[in-house]
């Protein structure tokens, strides 16, 4: 298996890993239940082991990973939209704002995607870097930078020099951002 | 030493951020930001864009828990480290179902080929394992379906059909036979022998460590195994607990899932790197990247041995990056210290196989396994059978009574350095404060130690043992390497890969912006 093979393999666990808990919890907040919810998952999941083979056959197909992030967006805001549209075949003025509703729609559904999207990516990140830091590193940069609390109180806190609360914090960020970068993420 | 930076400096703010080593320009520069109010603001910029830090702050805090929940996790656990939750089988039948073909009969999964699939067993590297009934022979059968996201890879399903050719070619008792191969369907798969009863992994974390006389038996049967796969010229590459069968009611022990052997001679394949699943029980010489030859399986055996005897892999930490380091690098716990029960020459015979040379372990399988057999004559009959010869503890032959003192003078040379290195830190944490502080920063590879400021120390005082030297001497990184790493999902970084991975990130970031261009025909 050549490299870039291997590097496309362990794409699909890393995109699964995004993307599943991403898929459910869209899902879930569309109202889905849990059965419901997991089929979503499993529908994007099915959809693109099912064409990977016509997507192998073009010409310029760019990178695994980019692909499956694109059929898997894809999914995702269709199994969103399905839900409100199913109740137009009931008819009435609803339905018919509902239907005009539409492209409005989809790009809210798209947007939110996108921020979905992209906090998944950083909270995956930031699970990768507190594997590779030590604890009181991670936590000079969430309390300062995430949770927004003053350096000084930060340092005393974790008993360390305000300097190293700064270079931590950077560390931290440093390191989150060299993850981040590998994935598509548009602020 | 100065106490202070006086100027203000980019280039040691970045390697700072770069965490290269250096620990007394760090303090010096730490002490400098500490009281800079422009290098401050400096190394906030210097570690990303103010985009990037936003959004950061935008995505962490919008979480109650960054920790995955219950559901979540079984997306994640599936796809890392797929297991055998009940949960996931029927999430995995239920995926199944929507490409085999219908079943004949609604309790049935579906078909493929002439055979009816009826359950999923498992899911490994490179497939999906399912139980499944052969209608022509009637007899059941384990069906390995190359995983569907590879079997349009061309490299993939070479591959997979070499490996099934090669591994059918071996035929013995504790081998699990492939009965057939079909690599020319949409979705190549290979049947084999379906052996009921459970892996010698799900054994270990249902038990913990096992009998010494049945730990002997399976260690014996396995060696068997690798006897009769490196007769045929394979090494089996993946030998870990949970590729060990044992048969329900007789509990004979079957190697399976040759998926990374590959044929010695095979060498387009030999230095790809490329290594999914765990590497907890690969050699030195595998986790480096380098040719491996039958002595590697023989150190995985070792592994599998430890694993019995203690009921916990030897070589144990948070991420990949950490394990392999550890094969490496490091000695696992004593097994006596963990299991008192099991006999030294027991340990010092894991000892050997889990040598760091391979020219320091037995050459042969078939070495490994008439001792074996040995040991478990004597261990079953231990008036009439004696232990075999290089076993005894005589002082005039015998391997073990060398490795032994080996090991002890080594131990103390490592107590001394230890406690040298202990000092001179001490040493330094009097003439400038935040030492401690300093060692908390620096990247560790376990987690799991504890993070306090005195037990840094004694961490500092460890690393500069076990890791100072080491940092230079193994990690030696080649391309192949970084890439293999990359496809790790959890690798942590060491300081040399994190420059070198940043530089290949650069192609990768090109690579993504003419993707975004281009408009999406799917």
């Amino acid at each position: 298996m050549r490299l870039k093979d291997a590097a496309d393999a362990s794409a699909w666990t890393e995109v699964l890993a995004i993307y599943g808990p991403l898929v459910f919890r869209m899902a879930q907040r569309q109202g889905l239940q849990g059965h419901d919810a997991d089929d979503v998952v499993q529908e994007v999941f099915s959809a693109v082991s099912r064409s990977i083979h016509t997507w192998l056959d073009q010409d310029h197909r760019g990178k695994f990973r980019h692909w499956l992030l694109g059929i898997t967006k894809r999914i995702s805001i269709n199994a969103l939209l399905r839900r409100p549209l199913a109740s137009v075949g009931a008819g009435g003025s609803g339905a018919e704002n509902l239907l005009r509703s539409i492209p409005e729609k989809e790009r809210e559904v798209l947007e939110q995607v996108e921020l979905e999207y992209q906090r998944e990516v950083y909270r995956w990140a930031s699970l990768k870097v507190r594997e590779q830091v030590n604890e009181v590193t991670w936590q000079a940069f969430y309390l300062t930078h995430v949770e927004g609390l003053e350096s000084d109180l930060v340092a005393k806190q974790l008993g360390i020099t305000k300097g190293n609360v700064y270079v931590a914090r950077s560390r931290v960020m440093n390191r989150m951002r060299e993850i981040v970068k590998r994935f598509e993420v548009q602020p | 030493m100065k106490e202070h930076l006086t100027e203000c400096s980019d280039d040691a703010l970045k390697r700072l951020l770069q965490e290269v080593p250096n620990q007394e320009a760090d303090i010096v520069v730490i002490g400098h930001v500490e009281h800079c109010v422009h290098c401050q603001s400096r190394l906030y910029d210097l570690a990303a864009t103010s985009r990037d830090w936003n959004a950061a702050k935008a995505s962490l805090s919008s979480f109650d828990s960054l920790e995955y929940s219950r559901e979540e996790k079984r997306y994640l656990a599936h796809a890392e480290n797929p297991g055998e939750t009940r949960d996931e089988k029927s999430w995995m039948e239920e995926f199944t179902r929507q490409w085999l073909q219908p079943p004949r009969h609604p309790e049935l999964l579906g078909r493929i080929g002439r055979f009816d699939v009826e359950r999923w067993i498992g899911s490994g590297g490179m497939g999906v394992v399912y139980k499944a009934f052969d209608t022509e022979l009637n007899r059941p059968v384990a069906i390995k379906i190359l995983a569907p996201y590879l079997a349009g890879i061309g490299a993939a399903r070479q591959r997979f059909g070499r490996e099934a050719r090669a591994a059918a070619a071996i035929v013995h008792e504790h081998v699990v036979a492939i009965h057939n191969v079909e690599s020319n369907s949409e979705s190549p798969y290979l049947v084999m022998q379906y052996v009921a009863g459970e892996s010698l992994q799900q054994r270990l974390d249902r038990t913990g460590a096992l009998e010494l006389c049945e730990l002997l038996r399976i260690a014996k049967q396995t060696a068997a195994g690798l006897v009769a796969a490196h007769a045929q010229g394979l090494v089996h590459r993946d030998v870990k607990p949970s590729n060990i069968l044992l048969e329900e009611g007789i509990e004979r022990a079957l190697l399976t899932d040759f998926g990374l052997a590959r044929a010695a001679d095979d060498a387009s394949l030999t230095h790809t790197g490329y290594h999914p699943g765990t590497p907890e029980f690969m050699s030195p010489e595998q986790a480096r990247g380098e040719a491996v030859d039958v002595r590697s399986d023989l150190f995985s055996l070792g592994s599998v041995m430890y694993a019995m005897c203690t009921g916990r892999s030897p070589f144990r930490a948070e991420s990949s990056y950490g394990v392999l380091r550890k094969i490496t690098d490091a000695e696992p716990i004593a097994i006596r210290e963990l299991n008192p029960s099991i006999p030294e020459w027991l340990a010092l015979l894991v000892q050997k196989l889990h040598a760091k040379q391979p020219a320091d372990r037995w050459n042969t399988a078939s070495e490994v396994h008439d001792l074996l057999e040995g040991c478990l004559a004597h261990v079953q009959n231990p008036t009439s059978v004696e232990l075999p010869q290089t076993l005894q503890p005589s002082p005039r032959r015998g391997w073990w009574q060398r490795m032994r003192r080996d090991s002890s003078g080594t131990r103390k040379a490592m107590e001394n350095s230890q406690w040298q290195t202990l000092y001179f830190m001490v040493g330094c944490m009097v003439v400038v404060g935040g030492v401690t502080e300093l060692v908390m920063l620096a990247p560790t590879v376990d987690r799991a130690k504890p993070s306090r400021a005195n037990s840094a120390i004694d961490d500092a005082a460890k690393e500069e043992v076990e890791g100072g030297n080491s940092e230079n001497r193994v990690m030696n990184v080649t391309p192949e390497r970084v890439a293999a790493e990359k496809s790790w999902l959890d690798w942590d970084w060491g300081d040399a890969e994190l420059r070198a991975i940043e530089s290949s990130s650069v192609e990768l970031g090109n690579e993504a912006q003419k993707w975004d261009s281009e408009p999406r025909g799917n």
